[in-house]
């Protein structure tokens, strides 16, 4: 009977969450929830530092170990950050992109279809990049690069930029102007 | 539905909700041929008609007074693995059409589901394993234990669909979300009650788990009915275009690029 209840306890727990998800997902179906679009900043450059092996080659040359592997796990932290808003960016942009699917205009869906499909692969890469983050903590000393996240990162950039000038061309007359 | 090895009168709500929900799901089916629905949910089409028909052989074998306890029980094990089969690859199509739009992530969410039913199928075996039979009838224990090894694999899956798909914000497709809500309470409340009945539980009151289980059928036939027939509304936000403020963020990004 203890199995029973057991089994019982997680049928109600799957229930609940998948018509959680599921009302979630009917709203937004529905349009009725809006979107909350906020696209947070990363500073590449410090993003592509952090990943930098030949940084930490040399941090590991210069430091006692000890204090190198203090260090490096600051550094892991810091790039699993990066790696997180990377990943929170790519959440926004699938749903952008895929709202932006529904348009008539057949070059803003080709360019929205392209965004999507970057953001995924980015989605996807992060996930296993912060996986491999947070083992690579435990052995600091241990190779670890999230190249493939930056370089997706600036991929998806790329095609958010391209969908943004398609919905918005004043937008892109303003970038143009600035440069 | 269990049937004893004793035939018992069955009461008006009975008789209604063991017919009711598969007549509802023939008129689906039919439904569904004439609005081409059948070419693009072929599996599910598939289990409506399988499961009335198998429901419909049932119920006569169990009023049939001249059909023995044993002969329905085995009618019901081999019903019961064609359509727990069958609505394994149901839940295989919805997966399907959620990812074949995306090639990007179809390679992963393909190995996730080998992955997770195979660990699924592990832990229903073991939970097999680990029941006390209910009954001294080797077929109506073993057909409890198979429902429930069945419905533990069912949910486990759907909850992968939903977080999966949540994961990835992946838009539902109106009717594909219908089927998985509809299938997702079923398979829900159906481990609940199969595994209380497998492991001995509510002996006296299994009539009112059979009621619950046809209730909770003829429920989510009404769903299937709902999203798969009933038009979708038009979103009131077609479009969402990239708010300026996220193109002048975008924009930096992109020259800070551009320059390096």
């Amino acid at each position: 009977m203890n199995l029973a209840v057991v089994l019982v306890i997680a049928a109600v727990v799957a229930l609940s969450v998948i018509l959680r998800l599921a009302v979630t997902q009917s709203l937004q179906l529905k349009g009725s929830s809006g979107l909350d679009v906020s696209i947070r900043p990363i500073d590449i450059e410090a993003f592509r530092n952090l990943i930098n092996p030949a940084e930490d080659e040399y941090l590991r040359r210069r430091l006692p170990p000890a204090q190198f592997r203090t260090v490096r796990r600051e550094r892991l932290r810091a790039m699993a950050a990066y790696v997180q808003v990377a990943n929170h960016n790519a959440a926004v942009l699938i749903r952008v992109g895929e709202a932006a699917l529904a348009g008539r205009d057949g070059r803003v869906a080709e360019a929205a279809q392209l965004m999507v499909a970057d953001a995924l692969l980015l989605r996807r890469n992060a996930t296993v990049a912060v996986a491999r983050i947070y083992l690579a903590l435990a052995w600091p000393g241990s190779e670890f690069a999230a190249v493939r996240v930056v370089e997706r990162y600036e991929q998806l950039s790329g095609t958010a930029m391209l969908l943004g000038r398609l919905q918005n061309p004043g937008a892109a007359v303003r970038l143009s102007a600035s440069r | 539905m269990a049937k004893p090895l004793m035939l018992p009168a069955h009461s008006l709500l009975w008789h209604y909700f063991w017919l009711a929900p598969h007549i509802l799901q023939v008129a689906l089916a039919f439904l569904m041929w004439r609005r081409g629905l059948h070419s693009l949910f072929g599996v599910f089409f598939a289990y409506l008609i399988f499961e009335a028909f198998e429901e419909f052989t049932l119920y006569g074998l169990d009023i049939a007074p001249a059909v023995s306890g044993e002969t329905f029980w085995r009618a019901f094990c081999v019903g019961l693995i064609v359509e727990g089969f069958i609505k394994i690859g149901v839940i295989g199509e919805l997966f399907y059409h959620l990812l074949r739009p995306w090639p990007a992530i179809a390679k992963v969410g393909s190995r996730l589901v080998t992955g997770t039913g195979a660990v699924l199928v592990l832990l229903a075996s073991l939970a097999a394993a680990l029941v006390v039979p209910d009954n001294n009838h080797w077929l109506i224990s073993g057909s409890h234990i198979l429902q429930q090894t069945f419905y533990i694999v069912d949910c486990g899956l759907l909850a992968l669909l939903f977080s999966f798909t949540a994961y990835f914000k992946l838009a539902w497709n109106y009717r594909i979300l219908g089927i998985a809500v509809g299938l997702a309470i079923l398979a829900c409340e159906h481990l609940g009650t199969w595994a209380v009945m497998a492991n001995g539980g509510l002996l006296g009151q299994r009539h009112f788990l059979d009621l619950l289980n046809m209730a909770t059928y003829h429920v989510c036939v009404l769903i299937w009915f709902y999203y798969l027939l009933v038009p979708q509304k038009t979103p009131t936000t077609s479009a969402v275009s990239l708010p300026e403020n996220n193109l002048a963020i975008w924009n930096r990004e992109l020259e800070r690029l551009l320059q390096q």
